[in-house]
């Protein structure tokens, strides 16, 4: 017989089953153009269950077909240019067990990427107090663009995916990113113990956190000390009974559970909206579920 | 390209828009296109009044004929926050379905990008949108998560991407909020139209628009997007650090009109603000109407609804003498 949780979680891989458009890939939503992020975690989620492997198949030759000359990867076949979720071709191909010279040209790719705040004019503007904002621009950092500035999601997502592929990467640019990434985080926690976009403060007002965001940031610092993240997870804990944002709930919830904190599970079946991101992550984020695949194997 | 060849390049947008910092002398005001705009200002206290009826006099005044046209609804929905003023009211946005069903549009939806929340239909249920538009999630669209088409021409970019909901609609209808705004001065329906643009090609917030610069961005958005119509929320409107840290601000009125530049203009005029002074507003004077003169003021005049917004300090130069 099976139980509430079960039913939770079955209903969403049901749902992402059925939604897996003919190219491969998934849509945002059901019936429309595949993209790489709601295709990202709709085969993390669906990962190892029955039939996923020609599911996995499909998806990841689409999601290869989208790399570009320099290594990245276009965030959908309608789109031209890489972008952020190249981060998450590198995670996928780190469960699928892929370590080929095309992954290798993705993560060459992401080192090479940096904030545009992270330039000699913007760290002269932030020391003359030109900035409307009180960032600190000695940090690198991921654009959701090439040539734009850092934010927390993008870097939170290359963080995970060069933790995760760190072991079979040569070369020490990784690990010196991935320290300044997570200083960069760090350094734009709002004054409310969270994380927004990644701008904490403009014109000396303090601007509040976000609970997705919190919950991405933490995903990004696995493996940092505990006394460090206590706030930060005592502020995901506390966001997450509060928030009205399923999504951000979605975020808070694989987060915490990958930082081995207890987290409730679901109280019931819950509805499945429509949305397949949305229910790839609530998917991801059950007990059951494969949030592990976010894990960083403690990676600092 | 690799991280030497773009830092330079980056350099100087970066330090000209993101930092605010400003390089070059604004340009000379332009006297604007040929002929006059018609803006209508509809007295409305509150939003339990008959908003369709005061929006079909808006109508009535400005012009607007939208009869067969497939119409997108563009609300301005931003935060988490039901117990204060940041989005559009849901009854400004019912009574807009209502309105362009009554005007004889062939199809009406509703349309939102927000610039840095990603769950739009959450947001929009915490705004009570769900609960007070009928049939709300049949006609809205994640104008973030929609499929997209490229563009040629928009901000000497070689390909700019829009939702397909918006490149399909044939008059799409701006329902800003009356808000000031912590980097532009002043929010309105220009500006509303960043949720236009998709996040999941742009990110969130859609840092693009920053480095592209935010007052021509606005420019821009308005250049391409010509079939447009203004609807102002002032019933209650954003004060200080606008657009999501301010304090409500009782205005009482509806501006409404074609022309976005002459709307915004008389919207920060009846905040008390200088539009020739707002950067946006003085870039965009070759697509609207910014001068007083060439606006032809229907409804409520100006004076009798003028009710000064506070300013940041940042901005208190902006403030209309």
């Amino acid at each position: 017989m099976s139980t509430v949780g079960d039913l939770y979680l079955e209903s969403r891989l049901d749902f992402l089953r059925k939604t897996q458009n003919t190219d491969g890939g998934w849509g945002y939503f059901p019936a429309k153009q595949s993209w790489l992020e709601p295709t990202t975690y709709a085969t993390l989620a669906l990962h190892g269950t029955p039939g996923s492997d020609a599911s996995f198949d499909r998806a990841w030759k689409l999601v290869r077909s989208w790399q570009t000359a320099e290594g990245s990867f276009r965030p959908s076949g309608q789109v031209q240019g890489g972008t952020w979720v190249t981060a998450h071709v590198v995670t996928l191909a780190t469960v699928r067990g892929v370590y080929d010279d095309s992954v290798r040209r993705s993560v060459d790719w992401m080192l090479s990427v940096v904030g545009a705040e992270h330039t000699v004019l913007m760290r002269a503007a932030s020391f003359l107090h030109l900035l409307k904002t009180k960032l600190d621009v000695s940090h690198e950092g991921w654009p959701w663009r090439e040539g734009n500035a850092a934010w927390i999601e993008p870097t939170a997502h290359t963080l995970v995916a060069l933790k995760k592929v760190a072991g079979s990467y040569k070369g020490g640019e990784l690990e010196h990113r991935v320290r300044d990434g997570e200083a960069l985080v760090l350094s734009r926690r709002c004054s409310d113990g969270g994380w927004n976009c990644g701008n904490p403060n403009v014109l000396n007002f303090d601007l509040p956190s976000y609970p997705e965001t919190t919950g991405l940031a933490l995903l990004g610092l696995q493996g940092r000390n505990a006394s460090e993240l206590a706030g930060p997870l005592d502020a995901a804990r506390r966001f997450r009974e509060e928030t009205k944002s399923s999504l951000a709930k979605a975020w808070l919830t694989i987060a915490l559970r990958c930082h081995r904190q207890n987290v409730r599970a679901p109280a019931g079946e819950g509805k499945v909206i429509g949305d397949i991101m949305l229910a790839a992550l609530e998917a991801l984020g059950h007990p059951d579920g494969n949030f592990p695949l976010f894990g960083t194997g403690g990676h600092a | 390209m690799t991280r030497r060849q773009f830092i330079p390049l980056v350099g100087v947008a970066a330090t000209a828009s993101y930092a605010s910092i400003k390089l070059q002398k604004p340009p000379k005001l332009s006297d604007g296109p040929a002929g006059n705009s018609a803006v209508a200002i509809i007295r409305a206290r509150s939003y339990s009044e008959d908003l369709v009826s005061r929006m079909l006099e808006g109508v009535r005044q400005t012009g607007l004929d939208a009869r067969g046209k497939r119409v997108l609804l563009k609300p301005n929905l931003v935060e988490f926050d039901s117990s204060t003023v940041i989005n559009t009211d849901a009854s400004i946005i019912a009574a807009a379905v209502e309105l362009f069903h009554r005007l004889g549009a062939s199809d009406v939806r509703i349309g939102e990008g927000p610039g840095h929340r990603r769950d739009t239909l959450d947001l929009a249920d915490d705004a009570r949108y769900r609960a007070t538009i009928p049939k709300f999630e049949s006609i809205f669209t994640d104008l973030n998560r929609d499929d997209v088409s490229p563009i040629r021409g928009f901000a000497d970019e070689p390909e700019f991407y829009f939702p397909n909901t918006v490149l399909g609609a044939d008059l799409i209808v701006s329902l800003a909020k009356m808000k000031t705004h912590h980097w532009a001065g002043a929010t309105l329906s220009m500006k509303n139209l960043f949720g236009l643009v998709p996040g999941a090609v742009y990110g969130w917030p859609k840092n693009k628009l920053h480095y592209i610069g935010i007052p021509r961005a606005v420019v821009e958005l308005s250049r391409h997007f010509r079939n447009t119509f203004a609807i102002v929320d002032g019933v209650v409107g954003m004060e200080g650090n606008g657009p999501i840290q301010g304090t409500p601000k009782p205005a009482g009125v509806l501006v409404m009109g074609r022309d976005l530049v002459a709307v915004d203009s008389t919207c920060c005029r009846i905040m008390g603000i200088d539009p020739e002074k707002v950067e946006y507003l003085r870039m965009a004077a070759d697509l609207g109407h910014v001068h007083p003169g060439r606006i032809e003021q229907r409804g409520e005049t100006i004076a009798s609804v003028r009710t000064n917004f506070a300013l940041i300090e940042e901005f208190s130069g902006l403030r209309l003498v």
